[in-house]
């Protein structure tokens, strides 16, 4: 059995793979790049050589190159000590590259050298003159490009997927004293602001690594939480700027709960900052006052607390709630449909099913959500409030028709299982009606119902997308149909991966359930 | 009275005449005729309720085909001619007819533009009706094809399965937003999109059908007396599968209709003015007191085409199930 699930998870792994590969191609190199400025305002404003590069920045944003200027590759000079800052400043691209000083010329030649030796293409734009003078946004420019190839691409993604946060995150020239990880019973953030005393909270803190707090305890699900490893599915362009798909998925939202904070530097304030989420920021102390009162580090970069939940959490508990309503609701009727065959339920409860299945889904929950206003439920969904009866609306929406594809399932089981041979047998055997029942029809009419189980709950998590949209719901499922309109690419690939990912897990749990309910499944070669 | 001969009294001559052998005759087997599709639609139509809906299926494909043909309906032009005319935007029916007499463009009012809903309406449901009956015509011709293919040859079956895993996982969404981007969101954009990927669901629900029958006795008895793959494939599987290839026509043909609804409220329908794209554009109207009818519509008209196609296709696949026909 564990060999079996080994075996199908690596296939699994294969094809989610080949799904991202897949995505990967679809969005990078077959979608039309031009697309994302049909909506863009600053580019609308942009003239001459600055519509060009502007367009090679946002090409390297969303992802689909990379991207160097002249200037880029100047500083670097100066930053690996092989440049001075003078004679930094003396470069200057000229009008055209006949009027480039000697100096220049010399660095535009090696630009060009390093990188079309690498695969570049380099392009050099002269200055546009309006008159006499250089026109808006007519300055010459030098900058090289090269499309991103797939296997670079799946490679640099697959790599990144997993961050481990070592001592060596910050760059070895910064001087942060001695790198280490400390483990303290006392967590610091948890000073009680009046008096000062600590408060027991076992925690693990890090210099010269990503995140201040590596192991932490608070108060919120799960109570124990981590920065050691971190997913990262890929970082946001337009959804939610520099922000990881999975931490845009997992992090809460809606408005700040403030409270005292205890800053490193003793400072007790008001504030919504999350002490336990601090990142470092290479000199970012140094930027602000406040930083410099707050701070004793370079850890300054936190998250706030927010009153609501996840995008994830908020679709997990519309959808685990109505599914569990499907199930409690939908078995029990489907089971009564087909005991009582062609009787009044069955007859109503097939023009349900049907109706389900044939009206488009959105003009149903339209209805639903009209027939719920008027009975003054309150159609909107809103972070702020504490009402739970905003939740109803959506969770009957979701319900309502899993509800239905269940009873069709279960109607459509019991019945095949009751017509068959063995069923006659039992009975001219002498078996009551009720033992048939609760012996044999039932356990073999559920196997397959049960085969569904792991994937609905899953599934509960990712959302439904007209429901959230009609609701309002800031839930997981409008992220992809967002990120699809508003071309982030990478959140595309890395909701894709999340979903493969979770539909292959359970398939696979769907499959093992399956074969402990029936014991006639087997996945082992022995037994077959 | 009339005496009537008691059995003893007949003579053999009168009680038996000689026949002669008849090869021919000896071999024939007589059964009562049977014409399986004249039996489909004896049995389709022994249910009156279907007559009803036909006719109901019959009155929207007029108003869908016809009507835009009658009145010259003009996509280009027709939704804009009240455009500058501010007093007969978002009419309700009783407004429109008062304003313009009684006539059947005005009966749902009229909107945002000025336009009459009901021509909108029946013009929009000919795009979406086109579209799905196209793309169930193409996904069922290749999925039924490639589904016994699959389901025949397990070297076939190995390798399609793999692919059957990898395309499942791939968003639907993704591929129909990208190809709509690649090309203009036109019709047959569309339709391409929804077919490009869309058969490989029904060939493998076909393929388990096949599976399922392939290895039957009758099959296995049919084999071992030399018949060919072929001919067993179209004698012995083929009419096994008719009501089940009927059955998912029923489901597949409103499944496009409302998957295309879908698109279109997402944002990512098509350009032509189909139902989907209608329900999408009057969606603000729905919260809009008054203007309710202009969303109400076109959800309604959907789901009346939807309804009838499916109890049509469901009673046919029950009609075209042998069983049924006793």
């Amino acid at each position: 059995m564990g060999k079996y699930i080994a075996k199908r998870l690596l296939h699994g792994i294969v094809s989610v793979i080949i799904v991202v590969l897949v995505v990967m191609l679809l969005i990078y190199s077959l979608m039309d790049r031009e697309q994302i400025f049909s909506s863009d305002t600053v580019y609308a404003k942009q003239t001459n050589n600055q519509r060009v590069t502007y367009r090679y920045q946002r090409w390297e944003d969303y992802g689909y190159l990379d991207y160097f200027t002249f200037s880029d590759y100047l500083n670097s000079l100066v930053k690996n000590g092989e440049l001075d800052e003078e004679t930094r400043g003396k470069v200057k691209l000229g009008k055209t590259a006949d009027a480039d000083g000697e100096l220049t010329a010399k660095y535009a030649a090696e630009f060009r050298d390093y990188y079309e030796s690498q695969g570049f293409t380099v392009e050099r734009l002269d200055t546009v003159m309006s008159g006499r003078r250089v026109a808006n946004g007519g300055a010459a420019q030098l900058f090289a490009y090269r499309d991103i190839p797939l296997y670079k691409r799946a490679w640099r993604y697959f790599t990144g997927i997993v961050f481990f946060d070592n001592i060596h995150y910050v760059p070895q020239e910064n001087d942060i004293g001695e790198r280490k990880l400390t483990f303290t019973l006392y967590d610091p953030s948890k000073q009680d602001p009046e008096s000062g005393k600590k408060v027991f909270s076992p925690a693990i803190l890090g210099n010269g690594t990503k995140h201040k707090y590596l192991v932490y305890f608070d108060g919120k699900f799960p109570f124990i939480h981590q920065n050691m490893a971190t997913v990262k599915l890929g970082l946001s362009y337009s959804v939610n700027m520099n922000v990881d798909v999975f931490d845009t998925m997992t992090l809460s939202q809606g408005s700040y709960t403030l409270s005292k904070v205890t800053y490193p530097t003793g400072k007790v304030v008001d504030s919504a900052d999350d002490l336990h989420t601090a990142t470092y920021i290479s000199g970012s102390r140094q930027t602000s006052q406040l930083l410099m009162d707050h701070y004793t580090d370079d850890y300054t970069n936190v998250s706030a607390v927010l009153a609501g939940s996840s995008k994830l959490g908020y679709s997990f508990i519309i959808g685990i709630i109505s599914t569990l309503m499907a199930y409690i609701l939908g078995l029990p009727i489907g089971l009564f449909m087909a005991l009582h065959k062609d009787g009044v339920v069955d007859k109503i409860g097939t023009v349900y099913i049907m109706f389900i299945i044939a009206v488009p889904s959105l003009a149903y929950i339209f209805l639903f959500k009209a027939v719920g206003g008027k009975m003054g439920l309150p159609t909107l969904f809103n972070m702020d409030s504490t009402s739970k009866l905003m939740y109803v609306l959506p969770i009957v929406s979701l319900a309502l028709p899993s509800i239905a594809n269940l009873m069709k399932w279960m109607r459509r089981y019991m019945i095949d299982q009751m017509n068959s041979d063995y069923v006659k047998f039992a009975r001219s055997g002498g078996l009551t009606e009720r033992e048939i029942f609760t012996k044999h029809v039932w356990k073999n009419a559920v196997i397959p119902i049960v085969h569904g189980i792991p994937g609905s709950i899953i599934f509960a998590m990712t959302g439904a997308i007209i429901t959230e949209r009609v609701y309002v719901v800031p839930g997981a499922g409008n992220l992809l149909t967002t990120a699809i309109n508003m071309h982030d690419n990478s959140v595309i690939v890395g909701v894709t991966l999340f979903y493969a990912l979770l539909s292959v897990v359970s398939l696979i749990l769907g499959d093992v359930l399956m074969s402990m309910m029936d014991p006639r499944i087997s996945f082992t070669d022995k037994a077959r | 009275m009339e005496h009537v001969k008691s059995f003893e009294e007949y003579t053999d001559e009168e009680l038996f005449s000689r026949v002669d052998h008849n090869e021919f005759e000896s071999e024939r087997i007589t059964a009562p005729r049977y014409s399986y599709w004249k039996s489909v639609f004896r049995v389709f139509f022994r249910n009156k309720v279907n007559i009803v809906i036909l006719g109901i299926l019959l009155l929207v494909i007029v108003f869908a085909y016809v009507y835009p043909l009658i009145i010259g309906y003009d996509a280009k032009v027709d939704p804009y001619i009240n455009l500058m005319d501010s007093t007969s935007k978002h009419l309700r029916p009783s407004a429109a007819i008062k304003k313009y007499g009684f006539n059947l463009h005005w009966i749902l009012g009229t909107g945002g533009s000025g336009q009459s809903t009901f021509d909108a309406v029946w013009y929009g449901s000919s795009i979406s009706i086109s579209l799905a009956f196209i793309c169930a015509a193409i996904n069922m011709t290749i999925g039924v094809i490639l589904g016994a293919i699959w389901g025949f040859s397990k070297k076939v079956d190995a390798f399609m399965t793999e692919i059957y895993n990898i395309v499942g996982n791939v968003p639907m969404i993704l591929i129909i937003s990208v190809l709509a981007m690649l090309f203009q969101p036109t019709f047959w954009t569309m339709v391409f999109a929804m077919t490009v990927i869309g058969w490989i669901g029904l060939a493998y629900f076909i393929r388990t059908q096949v599976v399922i029958i392939r290895d039957r006795e009758y099959n296995l008895a049919s084999r071992c007396l030399g018949t060919g793959t072929f001919k067993i494939a179209m004698r012995n599987i083929l009419p096994f599968m008719t009501s089940v290839i009927v059955t998912m026509l029923a489901t597949e043909i409103p499944s496009y209709i409302s998957y295309e609804v879908f698109l279109s409220y997402i944002g990512m329908g098509m350009s032509d003015m189909s139902l989907g794209k209608l329900i999408y554009a009057s969606e603000t109207a729905m919260v809009t007191p008054g203007w309710e009818i202009e969303f109400w519509a076109p959800v309604v008209v959907a789901s009346v085409i939807t309804v009838v196609l499916y109890v049509v296709g469901q009673n046919l696949g029950d009609a075209s199930d042998p069983r049924t026909h006793m």
